[in-house]
């Protein structure tokens, strides 16, 4: 009896074959976002780590100057009046193929006898025919990445153009280095060379930072000896603040593939208790035969086991397909977001696709459960009864409507209990999702009572049927719809957050770019002073010029990491910043008195530092106190940034270079024919790029857009599972109707009507879905807004609300709709009344 | 249009406008019909029978159910076709509403040859001429009782208070006043049966096709059910083929039929 259970479900989904493709595609694409985005997301990790190993090695500390070099006495002091230590002197910079002079590659100038005590090149390895003694003896020589060598066809003993510092110094290939791990592009590895051959081709007799293997004890004793102008860090401090920052932004990467998770798990849960409800009656008819409620609820769960394990299967084989798309999206957006060329692509780990098939599995079961015990504890007469079902599922929906407050109330808690973590604010994000499904069904009913009329006025009885339809078949509907306004809700709400973004950044640029023109400085380490005081007076003397900022934009090595400083002269028209919070007249007026410093939001907000704090900053003279006059706002970089004005930069780090000059133009002048004034002053040197504020504006929004391109893709990954899981509940619906239709075409309603009836329902549902996902989505967008990406990213902004993308949401769920009673709509005429009477 | 009923329906309400709420005289679907076929029509000429078989016959891939039926049904008559399970009743009803094709043969319902029209014809005739009484009652679950009542006349274009003020009454006559806005699963079957049968005949068809309609009901309440489904059409004028296998019927049809060996042949009684 009890071996006849699997039979008889079995043969259930043989004769509806579109029930099981349907339950099968729900799970399969659930899954398949999911471990997509995880794969990546391990992969984007792991390339992390990799990247940091091929950098770090076995180094545990770093000496590193404060502008950025040491000078080579440091090093050789250490070595023979503090040694012997374990130590590696690096000379690292930009350099460009003179024969392709956009390719920039890092070069990595080592001492070839240090260095195997310290990376032993772990995160590369030297490729076929090397020849390491070469490179150590023979000036010139550079040992180039396997890819690069391919592509120009360079062999061993070619010469090789590099352009640094302005000019080009040919250099000769000894061999070559390859990734130790998966790296398509081989465009992340460095050009190897030699200390003096590094030093020669950047123009400079400093090193970058010499790496150590210290001892606890000879850390102290380093500490002590407090070289002026130098740093003694721990190595992993250098990359802290990246780590943090790309840990927030894989957090916000699971936390959306989560969101596209749990879309999946309420269309699993929409197909998997429809596919039970819709068999009520046979389980009804198995109690009554005897068949206790305990194995009932196995036979359930058995089947729901079996679909989720094949349905899992399906969506890991999808879901590796969609990470190797992702893989590439994730490494390309950490190298905009974080302007690093060290991230390589690694191959994800085994676990993931465990971790999918388990995920996979216990959703489904889980998804199967409270239907299933509903169905097993209901009395046999009851189970039988579609009347009894449609009570209970009024009567949930009123019960779910009031689970929304408590559910509400717990997220609420749980973004004030933890008011910095991004993980408790996604948990939070979901109370909220999930108190928004549990009112929609209720929602429901509501609209359809409203929409009643209507749909009778424009369509008579077959609108009226409609109607009546979504609000009597509630276990159907229900679920269909809270499926579907969270998907769309998903859709609509990070949508909102990527255009609210947009908005505030671009209203932040225009605020920002003040000047005119922007002349930088490539690379200020090998050109420290490309910009001549001459020059500077040439421009500022044009009869179009109104004025010139000057800047100089650079790095402090802290215990936090790498914190950007920018020191600038403000030209005429002020600082251009966008301060938040004090008083910005007094404030700007501090700064420009050089009272203290000002910075940016999301180093506050990282640092928890306010108006009024002291920031200690290491300066020549050692550690100094800073007032921290304002905090700005700062979409460059999330990973900090100190602004300054340049005199008390000057007076504090004794550097007198300039990075970058602010042209600014008299109001009335033509911008073009100025524009081609200033460029022709600078083009004699190469070194110093020019850029319209237009051009970076552009070029702005065009990163943003990059990098946002993921949060794009899994948005249009949670739409698409949108579609297709309303599209397949809808179409259950619908087929589920067969008797009803058969009835209605028996009483005399024509092919034409029937067709209007399931479109009608369908679109009325689809619509309800959508109308009801725009509160959500709006609520999902400015949670992401305020708290998930202030928290992520310590960036605050505006919340806007793009009518496109409420729009869009409404057309979504509205198309889906129609799209899935076309079938139904079209098979109406063409079936046979007899054949579905009798089957049913 | 073949079926102006939007234009009968105004006659029929201009008709009742001088009169009392219950209207003295309703047009009877027969006259409906007519007028829906045109005045000059053959069928209004001729006085042809609603019903018409000619060498009707309907074959499952080889297996035959039907084998030449040939059979008139008079307008007003009540016939009674019984047979044992499987022998072709329920067939031969679907053939005559429409919803199933013949393997042969020409039949004519009405004064017109079904296999002549299309499907959505088809559905025009079911909707205005015909009422279906089915074994299993088939009401639609989501709608209440009233609205069960309602759906055909709605389908017919009644207005809404005409629809209400016949529903009401229907529900009077059948004593489930109290009924009208439950839901079709609360009642019992011979309830849900009599609920059915006011649905048949709320927008007084020409003809009433009966499938097995006390099969699912206890003895004293199948006769309940018989008897209002005869009186009803009796009073109304309207054609009633049942399909049955209760022995009660017999004394109150005109003419009693038997399918034997897939032939339709009259019974003794």
């Amino acid at each position: 009896m009890i071996g006849l259970l699997p039979t008889a479900s079995a043969r259930f989904y043989l004769k509806h074959p579109w029930q099981l493709c349907l339950a099968v595609t729900g799970i399969a694409l659930g899954v398949a976002v999911y471990v997509g985005v995880d794969l990546a997301n391990d992969s984007a990790r792991r390339a992390f780590e990799l990247s940091e190993n091929l950098v770090l090695g076995r180094t545990t500390h770093q000496l590193v100057g404060l502008d950025g070099s040491l000078p080579n006495a440091v090093y050789r002091e250490l070595r023979i009046e503090h040694g012997p230590v374990v130590a590696a002197p690096i000379v690292e910079g930009q350099v460009r193929l003179s024969a392709s002079p956009a390719r920039r590659f890092t070069i990595l100038g080592v001492d070839p006898l240090e260095e195997l005590g310290f990376r032993g090149f772990s995160g590369f390895v030297p490729g076929r025919g090397v020849d390491l003694a070469r490179l150590i003896v023979e000036p010139g020589s550079v040992l180039v990445p396997e890819a690069l060598a391919l592509d120009l066809g360079l062999a061993n003993g070619s010469s090789l153009g590099l352009i640094a510092g302005g000019s080009v110094t040919s250099v000769q290939v000894v061999g070559t280095i390859r990734e130790a791990t998966l790296d398509p592009g081989g465009s992340s590895l460095p050009i190897v060379t030699d200390i003096a051959t590094a030093q020669e081709l950047l123009k400079t007799d400093a090193i970058t930072r010499v790496d150590l293997v210290l001892s606890a004890e000879e850390v102290e004793r380093l500490t002590a000896l407090a070289i002026p102008g130098v740093r003694l860090l721990p190595a992993a401090s250098r990359n802290a603040t990246f780590s943090e920052i790309s840990r927030a932004f894989r957090l916000n990467l699971t936390a959306l593939s989560l969101l596209a998770l749990l879309v999946g798990v309420f269309l699993i849960y929409a197909t998997m208790s429809f596919a039970i409800v819709q068999r009520r009656e046979i389980f009804g008819v198995l109690r009554a035969l005897g068949v206790s409620r305990r194995q009932m609820l196995l036979s359930i769960l058995l089947e729901a086991g079996v679909i989720g394990c094949a349905a899992t299967v399906l969506g890991l084989v999808l879901g590796h397909g969609l990470a190797i798309g992702l893989i590439d999206l994730v490494l390309r957006t950490i190298g905009d977001l974080y302007f690093t060329a060290t991230v390589i692509a690694a191959e994800p780990s085994a676990l993931i696709y465990w971790k999918g098939l388990v995920i996979g599995v216990l959703t489904t079961l889980l998804a199967a459960l409270a239907p299933a015990l509903e169905a097993a504890n209901t009395t046999p007469d009851a189970a039988m009864s579609r009347a009894a079902l449609e009570r209970t599922a009024r009567k949930y929906s009123r019960s779910g409507a009031w689970l929304a407050l408590p559910a509400v109330a717990l997220g609420s808690l749980l973004f004030v209990a933890a008011p910095r973590s991004v993980l408790m604010g996604f948990a939070g994000l979901f109370c909220i999702i999930v108190s928004g499904a549990l009112l929609i069904p209720l929602a429901t009913t509501w609209l359809m009572r409203l929409a009643e009329p209507a749909a009778e006025r424009a369509f008579g009885i077959p609108g009226s049927l409609a109607v009546r339809g979504v609000a009597a078949s509630l276990s159907r509907t229900g679920v269909a719809t809270a499926a579907l306004s969270v998907a769309v809700a998903t859709v609509i709400g990070v949508g909102l957050m990527i255009g609210s973004f947009r908005v505030s950044l671009s209203q932040w640029l225009d605020a920002t770019l003040i000047a005119d023109v922007y002349l930088s400085v490539s690379d200020s380490t090998t050109t420290p002073n490309a910009f001549d005081q001459t020059q500077l007076a040439a421009i500022e003397a044009l009869p179009e010029v109104s004025g010139i900022s000057l800047s100089r934009f650079t790095t402090l090595p802290t215990l936090y990491g790498e914190l950007n400083v920018r020191a600038i002269r403000p030209g005429p028209r002020g600082w251009g910043l966008t301060l938040l919070g004090g008083s910005p007249p007094d404030s700007l007026r501090r700064l420009t008195a050089g009272e203290g410093v000002m910075v940016s939001e999301p180093y506050a907000y990282r640092r928890q530092l306010e108006i009024g704090d002291d920031l200690v900053l290491p300066t020549a003279e050692g550690d100094a106190a800073f007032l921290i006059l304002g905090i700005f706002r700062d979409y460059i970089t999330d990973s900090g940034a100190v602004l300054m004005p340049l005199n008390v930069y000057r007076r504090y780090w004794d550097d007198q270079s300039i990075s970058g000059v602010g042209v600014y133009f008299q109001d009335s002048v033509d911008r073009a024919p100025s524009r081609e004034a200033i460029r022709s002053l600078v083009t004699a040197e190469p070194s110093i790029r020019f850029r319209s504020n237009d051009m970076i504006r552009e070029r702005s929004l065009e990163v943003f857009d990059r990098t946002f391109r993921i949060t794009e893709v899994l948005r249009i990954l949670a739409g698409i599972v949108a579609f297709l899981g309303l599209f397949s509940a809808l179409l259950s619906i619908e087929l589920e109707r067969a008797r009803e239709v058969a009835i209605l075409r028996a009483l005399g309603l024509t092919p034409r009507q029937l067709g209007t009836l399931a479109l009608t329902q369908t679109g009325l549902l689809g619509l309800a879905a959508g109308l009801l996902a725009i509160p959500l989505g709006i609520v999902m967008a400015a949670l992401l807004v305020f708290i998930i990406n202030q928290r992520s990213f310590g960036w605050s902004m505006g919340l806007t609300l793009e009518p496109t993308s409420l729009l869009l949401g409404i057309a979504l769920a509205f198309s889906a709709a129609l799209l899935a009673g076309a079938y139904p709509a079209a098979r109406a005429g063409r079936s046979s009344i007899v054949t579905q009477l009798r089957e049913e | 249009m073949l079926w102006e009923r939007a234009h009968i329906m105004e006659e029929v309400r201009t008709e009742r406008k001088g009169g009392s709420p219950v209207p003295s005289r309703i047009l009877t679907s027969n006259e409906v019909t007519a007028r829906s076929f045109g005045s000059s029509s053959e069928f209004m000429q001729a006085k042809e029978p609603h019903v018409r078989l000619a060498k009707v016959s309907k074959a499952y891939d080889s297996h035959v159910v039907l084998a030449d039926i040939d059979l008139d049904v008079s307008p007003g008559e009540f016939v009674v076709i019984v047979g044992r399970s499987g022998s072709g009743k329920s067939t031969l009803l679907n053939l005559i509403a429409g919803l199933d094709f013949a393997s042969s043969g020409e039949i004519r319902l009405l004064g017109h040859s079904l296999t002549e029209l299309t499907e959505e014809q088809r559905a025009k005739v079911r909707c205005h001429s015909l009422g279906f009484v089915f074994q299993f009652f088939n009401l639609i679950p989501t709608l209440t009782v009233a609205e069960n009542i309602r759906l055909p006349m709605a389908l017919n274009g009644i207005a809404k208070n005409e629809a209400k003020s016949r529903t009401n009454t229907l529900l009077h006559d059948l004593a489930m006043a109290e009924c009208g806005q439950r839901f079709p699963e609360e009642l019992s079957g011979g309830e849900q049966q009599r609920i059915a049968i006011a649905r048949a005949m709320a927008h007084r068809p020409a003809v009433v096709l009966a499938d097995e309609p006390t099969g699912n009901l206890d003895l004293e309440t199948a006769r309940d059910v018989l008897e209002l489904l005869d009186q009803t059409c009796r009073a109304q004028g309207t054609t009633l083929i049942m399909a049955t296998h209760s022995r009660e019927v017999i004394g109150l049809a005109d003419r009693v039929l038997t399918i034997r060996d897939s032939r339709l042949q009259e019974a003794e009684r």
